[in-house]
């Protein structure tokens, strides 16, 4: 009972804490500490909507349809990759920048609003922060009767929240190139879990076809309810039935971006070279 | 006064999220989850708003399902941890078998049982928000049908610019098309209609010849005048400004059924005379399009219609399909024949298929407004 609540803690998390570890390390590193309200700003946001909007849901008789519900949940996700991806290339340009030594034109490269950093951490957290406090009233609810899934789900937030932070203090200390590469590839996974996951949701509510149409289940080799699956699912976003929309969007994306992102451009020095 | 604070704010409250929905006259539906059960309390229920209590009793992580036939999802929660009880409201609005499933290790296709929703057919949303749903539904038509009718209107004008004559004459029948399906909607805004759309019969009323009439004079008989490019230009100019009205006007029900009404006098005074496109007989595009438009307004009311008179929908969609089949035997390419090519007969009988929609789609207005 601790374990397994414990897992969707884990899950449900992982990969908020994922994205906004990764976006505080590049601001620390590229010595833009001063951004780092905004990314609190995003996610007190975030959680104060998604805990307010969780207590009417849970002890008022306020519901949306089961299609609202779905179309908000996908809708959030689509536009989370969308915000998601921009961040990934805002990386890399200042990757760019810093390995040609440009160090005085870093800021013009970073020059992103404030108002992204709210809204890239805004998403992260909001994205599934209502279902998280939905579960989080009920645990608390059930608290009459059994602590145990508020206490592990509680001890799944707070184990998410340290394996982010490890994350973060690792990456602090790549070197800079290292850093962006590394992470930017794994967000670049992370984010095509997230548009897949927001096409299952367009599919159960029917507003896209597909939702039984399998591509694979491993419901039975790699179980969501496993600490391996629940990890994979908190970061990837992996889901135990894939359908056949999902897994090709996923590897649409990830054949389109990562390469976009992996190669790099040729540099000005090489064409002065030439002539 | 702390007392009366504290109303106040618990009114502000209930307000604010909406009239609470009545959870059946029994209460909520205790649901019983286990790695290996799936105990529904009660296997029935009546249509509107069914609560379930979904309790997890079990080791595994589960999720509970609502399904209507071929596993449409009506509902679902999920994360239900073990421990853990959640709530599923679900809206049913019709009457109906329906399976209910919990899925232990949230896998497979779960534990099914049945569940039988008994009664009349219900929507907690009333009358009033299914109307307002349909003229947001027909407004939504309006605008890509005004944006079309702009992106054509600005081809045809710019080919009658270029003194592109027989690009034009091609282009004509198409940019009408996109105005003669949103006619009526157009026809709000009094003094533009006959501006675009008027005769040469409008001199008799003291008003200048311009619009699509006077460029299709040009085209068609008397060759491009020296005032065609203004002429030209100037219909371009009410065409956008009727586009901006068209999106911003706000329909009422009424009027979309009356406007469904309209479009076929249109056809049965304009169309079947011929009298409309009387240099280049494109009549039957236009012809066609008004049908289009009908067509549209019905199809947006039809759920208000379909709770209210059932027989209606079936006799108007019989008789839409009717009038289709009829016009379809005179396409020719990309559009229509000429409205020269159809013998006597023909019209006739195109004028008998207008008039048998007619009358049940007069009862339309009848069935909105009651």
């Amino acid at each position: 009972m601790l374990l397994s609540n414990g897992l969707i803690g884990l899950r449900e998390g992982l990969e908020a804490a994922l994205v906004v570890s990764i976006l505080v390390a590049f601001l620390v590193k590229t010595d833009r500490r001063s951004v780092l309200p905004f990314v609190w700003l995003g996610v007190g946001i975030a959680v104060v909507l998604s805990v307010t909007a969780g207590a009417v849901i849970t002890f008022t008789a306020a519901t949306m349809t089961f299609e609202q519900q779905e179309a908000f949940g996908g809708a959030m996700s689509i536009l989370a990759v969308a915000f998601v991806t921009g961040m990934i290339f805002w990386m890399r340009s200042t990757a760019r920048t810093i390995s040609a030594h440009l160090r005085g034109k870093l800021d013009d490269a970073i020059k992103v609003g404030p108002f992204a950093v709210v809204v890239v951490s805004f998403l992260a957290v909001g994205r599934e922060g209502l279902e998280t406090a939905v579960f989080f009233y009920s645990s608390v609810q059930s608290a009459g009767t059994t602590t145990q899934p508020l206490i592990g789900f509680l001890l799944g937030l707070a184990v998410a929240v340290a394996l982010a932070f490890l994350l973060y203090r690792g990456a602090i200390r790549f070197d800079l190139g290292k850093f962006f590469t590394w992470t930017g590839a794994l967000l670049v996974f992370v984010a095509a879990g997230v548009l897949a996951y927001g096409l299952h949701d367009l599919q159960e509510a029917a507003i896209l076809p597909g939702l039984n149409t399998l591509a694979f289940d491993l419901s039975d080799t790699l179980p969501e309810d496993s600490w391996y699956g629940a990890l994979l699912k908190g970061i990837f976003n992996y889901s135990q039935r894939t359908s056949v929309l999902q897994a090709v969007a996923w590897c649409a994306y990830v054949a389109v971006v990562l390469p976009l992102f992996l190669i790099r451009p040729r540099t000005r020095a090489r064409v002065a070279a030439n002539h | 006064m702390s007392k009366r604070i504290l109303g106040l704010g618990l009114l502000l409250l209930a307000a604010a999220c909406g009239t609470p929905s009545q959870a059946g006259a029994d209460g909520p539906i205790a649901v019983e989850a286990t790695d290996d059960a799936c105990k529904v309390a009660r296997t029935s229920a009546n249509t509107g708003t069914v609560t379930f209590e979904v309790t997890n009793k079990g080791t595994k992580v589960t999720e509970f399902y609502l399904f209507a036939a071929g596993d449409r999802i009506l509902g679902e929660v999920e994360n239900i941890g073990p421990g853990l009880t959640r709530r599923l409201i679900v809206e049913v609005t019709e009457a109906g078998e329906l399976e209910t499933a919990c899925k232990p290790g949230m896998k497979g296709d779960g534990i099914r049982g049945k569940f039988t929703v008994t009664g009349e057919g219900k929507k907690s949303t009333d009358g009033d928000a299914k109307l307002a749903e349909a003229t947001k539904s027909y407004q939504r038509w309006v605008n890509s049908q005004a944006d079309s009718l702009l992106a054509k209107t600005t081809e045809f004008v710019d080919a009658v610019k270029a003194g592109k004559v027989e690009d034009a004459k091609a282009l004509f029948p198409v940019a009408r098309t996109y105005w003669e399906r949103i006619e009526p909607v157009a026809e709000s805004f009094g003094d533009l209609d006959p501006k675009i759309d008027g005769r040469e019969d409008v001199i008799q009323e003291g008003l200048e010849f311009t619009g699509f009439h006077r460029l299709e004079k040009d085209l068609w008989v008397t060759g491009p005048q020296a005032d065609t490019p203004a002429i030209a230009d100037r219909l371009l100019t009410d065409v956008k400004d009727i586009v901006t009205q068209a999106k911003a006007v706000e329909l009422t029900p009424l009027q979309l059924a009356n406007g469904a009404k309209e479009l076929l006098d249109e056809v049965a005074t304009g169309k079947i005379t011929g009298e409309e496109d009387r240099y280049s007989h494109t009549d039957l595009w236009d012809f066609r399009a008004n049908v289009d438009g009908s067509q549209a307004a019905v199809a947006a009311l039809r759920p208000v219609i379909e709770e209210k008179d059932k027989a209606l929908v079936a006799t108007v969609d019989e008789k839409f399909k009717a009038l289709d089949a009829l016009l379809e035997t005179h396409r020719k390419g990309d559009g229509f024949k000429s409205y020269t090519e159809l013998s006597e007969a023909e019209v006739k009988a195109l004028a008998a298929a207008v008039d048998a929609l007619g009358e049940p789609i007069s009862k339309v207005a009848e069935a909105v407004a009651k």
